[in-house]
């Protein structure tokens, strides 16, 4: 198994606060592994240091080899908690702003997914409804060129269709092509089947990890050892 | 568990078993009940995963599983198909029906029936 990104002992503080303890994990490549911990148990946090958003307190990391910095994150596509869009552009310059601000965007793989997503591009981004506007984000994020893509929270607080969307366009793009995709949430319902690893974070702690198939035939349901982690 | 129509074939899913063992146990039924018929395309691995909501690499492994079995092959850029040979098919019927007759002497036996009433019984049946 070849490995994308490493986290050797690493801690993160901000304030008196431990957001990560001590954690050591390693997220396999050409994967989608899925990220699973409840609010405030680590995850965004991770997944910033991933993008060097911010830096350990104690430990290393390394991605694709590299210590996190811009020159790695030219790999990376991290869909955040507040990706900012003009308000008063239609998608269609939305789609034109982004790839003008991001290396490598694909505005044909765009177009196509935004189809895939039933969203029109002419509606403005101001008018779309907050699942709506995570399935153009996800478009934004998903159409550009890169090694690794890490989503944050994707699923939180939307409407069931739209989160149903992005199931399906996550697994249209991994069939498409080996990418590695690594996603947190807590939406267990609707990613029981896309995920082929999983990582459960809890107070800034790796709990249990390993390939989904093999916790399944050991544990039962992701639910249901979802359950057992974090009752 | 949740009911999924791909193509030809009706799955359903229970999230507490592995889920490329499901799949392979399934398409080896349908095969054995001739709702599948012999020489006949299976739905391509992403139609699988996109009705089946599972990751691509599931679909993959069931069919490589499969293939392993000998009830299906793989033809270079056309998708993977069931086999022509009416000798696996008949194969893995009898692995089917023995897996039946296996779990059906384990219940008789659990109910403390002896092998003679249970096959007086099994005579008995209603077959129709």
């Amino acid at each position: 198994m070849s490995i994308a990104v490493e986290f050797h002992h690493v801690s993160y503080r901000y304030g008196r606060k431990f957001a990560l303890q001590d954690l050591s994990l390693s997220i396999p490549k050409g994967k989608a592994t899925g990220l699973l911990g409840e609010n405030g148990a680590g995850k965004s946090t991770l997944l910033k240091l991933i993008t060097s958003i911010g830096k350990p307190t104690l430990g290393e990391i390394k991605v694709f080899g590299q210590k996190p910095g811009w020159k790695v994150n030219e790999q990376i596509a991290y869909l955040g908690d507040r990706a900012q869009w003009y308000k008063f552009h239609s998608i269609e310059k939305a789609i034109q702003y982004a790839e003008k601000i991001f290396p490598n965007f694909q505005v044909q793989q765009a177009k196509e997914y935004l189809d895939f997503m039933k969203l029109d591009s002419k509606a403005k981004v101001g008018d779309l409804s907050k699942g709506q506007m995570m399935r153009l984000q996800l478009i934004l994020c998903l159409s550009r060129k890169v090694d690794l893509f890490l989503l944050d929270e994707p699923l939180s607080g939307i409407d069931l269709i739209s989160r149903e969307k992005i199931i399906d366009l996550l697994i249209h793009l991994l069939s498409e092509q080996e990418v590695t995709i690594v996603i947190s949430t807590h939406e267990i319902m609707e990613t029981e089947g896309l995920f082929e690893h999983l990582i459960f974070l809890k107070e800034g702690k790796v709990v249990k990890s390993g390939n989904v198939e093999t916790l399944r035939a050991r544990e039962g349901s992701i639910q249901h050892i979802y359950r057992e982690v974090f009752q | 568990m949740e009911t999924r129509v791909v193509g030809p074939l009706t799955f359903t899913i229970d999230f507490s078993i592995p889920l490329y063992e499901q799949i392979v146990e399934q398409i080896r039924h349908a095969v054995a009940r001739g709702e599948i018929a012999l020489g006949k395309k299976l739905p391509s691995v992403r139609e699988m995963a996109q009705n089946l909501k599972v990751n691509p690499s599931t679909v993959v492994r069931a069919y490589l599983e499969l293939e392993h079995d000998g009830l299906c092959e793989k033809r270079r850029g056309q998708g993977t198909f069931i086999t022509n040979s009416e000798e696996k098919v008949q194969k893995i019927k009898r692995g089917l029906a023995e897996e039946a007759l296996n779990n059906f002497v384990h219940t008789m036996k659990s109910l403390g029936i002896d092998k003679n009433t249970a096959q007086q019984w099994l005579k008995e049946m209603d077959w129709q």
